[in-house]
């Protein structure tokens, strides 16, 4: 597995060979991957696949105990992620990269007003590199600045506001502000919107992706939800187990996907296309909890096509690791 | 022939604790005067987001609340107004299968026994133990669980299985009603489509009549025949599933309908722009 002629300009994000274990449990293996500047990359997987541990590894923010081994190189930034101390850590998150969070109340300081918590991100990091030093109307200006981007009402009374006066999608606004305050070169998104209603998924879905256009931001978008991948992303990677089984432009991969997984996976979301009240196609078996999945192709144990060659780790189909798939018997025939 | 289910004028307010020492809170007004009938054998969505007022609706047809006024009728008696005790018909002929299935299963009972616990309570069928036992095993098969599964506790199943002893359980008393509050909202992907398998097999092998509750308008289009679309505690737009997804009458309808992300539309080049309205 080479990089060679993954992404012409240095990419915003790299990551090599990531392994990441807990105790005597591997939860990452070997993930290599790239996003390139203003690219919007889609990561995938169930519960249990290691998505959320892979953009934890990214942000430095690997839990006590949890060894790391690889590379993670992040564009702006000297050292390398994987390693890295708690201070050096500092200064990069919440300025090369930031990140959204699934619940925005546990994100969000109970006991400081919105407005104040947008302007630590700003003050925290100013003085430092490209950002001008601080001064508290400029900053002041800039934060309800930043709220009125994300959409909220009256933004200069709402910058007094306590999170638990807001609504849940006005939290997740919030959030969204703090991230882009200081104009990352990548945003990590995990679950951002899946405690949210349907129609406010779509504003703030919406309000991300504007955000992260207006700034050339690169954003990793993490979720188990297919069509917002779809909506949001243009690449994906499908994760399963630990390991990255396929990867690939969106367009390709949710109309012929290679792996087996990522087959089932689209089968079984697919409620538009199936026939209502008929049977979904289903993938037998449940996600093995983590340390219980097999040798060789993680996924034969639940795989329809599996045979004894599957016992050995599958290769990966091709130089590129941002494009090709895991699998030794891929849907659609052998390439 | 009468319907399985009747809504009649449906209200229910809550009070809310007071927060003044003059005055008291002003009610929370959850469901606002809603009818509908859902015919036997029929499968019935109610769709809406989170406040819309389908759960508590949920609750007053499966006689686990009480309406502030009107009538709900379930297989021709009204359940509106009774006491607990007589209640009995509506827990035999009606069950519920809930969201969350750690939470609807009691972590120190046995599956054995939180699925033969409606039959115990009905002392019907299951009046002696090796009826019910018969029962458990025949419900643990049915639903794809092993024998063995019966010996366990919940918490040493997946979420897919949980709600396949929910399933188990609901189906002990053999109810001509099943409820359905979200039943695979907190599932994987891979293991929803096997619980939505399973729902539906069975709707169709019993003859069930299904109220299916869910913020997810692909499950509901999936699953039911027809569907009414729910927003602040009223029914906004009712109709058979294919015409109101097909075509939306009511303005909230097709907001909901466009929000939702479609793997379709996706692939079609549309972006977050044309979830919220703005145009292609």
């Amino acid at each position: 597995m080479t990089t060679a002629a993954a992404v012409a300009p240095s990419p915003v994000l790299e990551v090599r060979g990531l392994s990441v274990s807990i105790g005597r449990h591997d939860l990452l293996h070997d993930l290599t991957f790239t996003v390139g500047r203003g690219e919007r990359v889609g990561l995938i997987g169930e519960s249990g696949s290691g998505k959320s541990l892979t953009s934890l590894a990214v942000l430095g923010l690997l839990p006590e105990g949890a060894r790391a081994t690889g590379s993670v190189r992040l564009a702006g930034v000297t050292h390398d992620v994987v390693g890295a101390s708690e201070r050096a850590m500092a200064s990069v998150r919440g300025n090369d990269v930031s990140m959204v969070f699934q619940e925005p109340m546990t994100a969000l300081n109970p006991t400081m007003r919105v407005g104040a918590q947008v302007a630590e991100t700003i003050l925290v990091h100013a003085g430092r590199g490209k950002r001008p030093g601080a001064d508290r109307a400029a900053v002041r200006q800039r934060v309800v600045a930043l709220l009125d981007q994300v959409g909220l009402p009256a933004p200069a009374e709402l910058a007094r506001a306590y999170p638990h006066q807001l609504s849940g999608g006005q939290r997740q606004r919030v959030v969204v502000a703090i991230a882009l305050a200081n104009d990352p070169e990548l945003l990590v998104c995990d679950e951002p919107t899946t405690a949210l209603d349907v129609t406010v998924q779509a504003k703030v879905l919406d309000l991300i992706v504007r955000g992260v256009e207006a700034r050339r931001s690169a954003m990793l978008f993490i979720t188990h939800d297919l069509p917002v991948v779809a909506t949001v992303c243009e690449r994906v990677l499908v994760m399963y187990g630990g390991r990255i089984v396929e990867a690939g432009p969106v367009a390709e991969v949710f109309t012929r996907p290679r792996h087996r997984y990522t087959e089932g996976l689209l089968g079984a979301s697919d409620l538009e296309g199936a026939r209502p009240g008929k049977p979904l196609t289903t993938i037998p078996g449940t996600v093995p909890p983590a340390g219980a999945f097999p040798e060789g192709c993680v996924f034969r144990t639940r795989c329809r096509h599996a045979t004894a060659e599957c016992a050995a780790p599958p290769p990966w189909s091709s130089a590129d690791p941002g494009h090709g798939h895991a699998c030794v018997h891929p849907a659609g025939g052998e390439r | 022939m009468s319907a399985s289910i009747v809504v009649q004028d449906v209200v229910r307010h809550y009070r809310r604790p007071r927060a003044s020492l003059l005055r008291p809170s002003p009610p929370v007004e959850a469901v606002k005067g809603v009818s509908f009938e859902v015919a036997r054998g029929e499968r019935f969505g109610l769709v809406g987001e989170s406040g819309s007022g389908k759960s508590t609706l949920l609750r007053l047809i499966g006689a686990l609340d009480r309406p502030t006024s009107g009538q709900i009728f379930v297989e021709g008696m009204d359940i509106t107004g009774r006491r607990e005790r007589d209640l009995g018909f509506v827990r035999s002929q009606l069950q519920v299968v809930f969201q969350d299935p750690m939470g609807s299963l009691d972590p120190r009972m046995r599956v054995r026994d939180i699925i033969a616990e409606p039959l115990v309570a009905q002392a019907g069928e299951g009046s002696t133990r090796d009826a019910r036992e018969a029962r458990v095993l025949e419900l643990l098969e049915a639903v794809g669980l092993p024998r063995e599964a019966a010996d366990r506790f919940p918490h040493q199943f997946s979420g897919g299985q949980r709600q396949r002893i929910s399933i188990a359980r609901a189906l002990a008393p053999r109810p001509t009603i099943l409820l359905a509050d979200e039943p695979v909202s907190a599932l994987d992907v891979s293991v929803r489509a096997q619980v939505l398998n399973l729902i539906t097999e069975f709707v169709e092998e019993l003859g069930l009549t299904l109220l299916f509750v869910s913020h997810d308008l692909s499950v509901v289009r999936h699953t039911c025949d027809r569907v009414a679309v729910m927003r602040a505690g009223e029914v906004v737009e009712l109709g058979p599933t294919a015409q109101v997804y097909d075509d939306p009458q009511h303005p909230y309808t097709q907001q909901l309908l466009r929000a939702a992300p479609s793997m379709r539309r996706a692939l079609r080049g549309g972006g977050t722009a044309e979830l919220v309205g703005g145009g292609s």
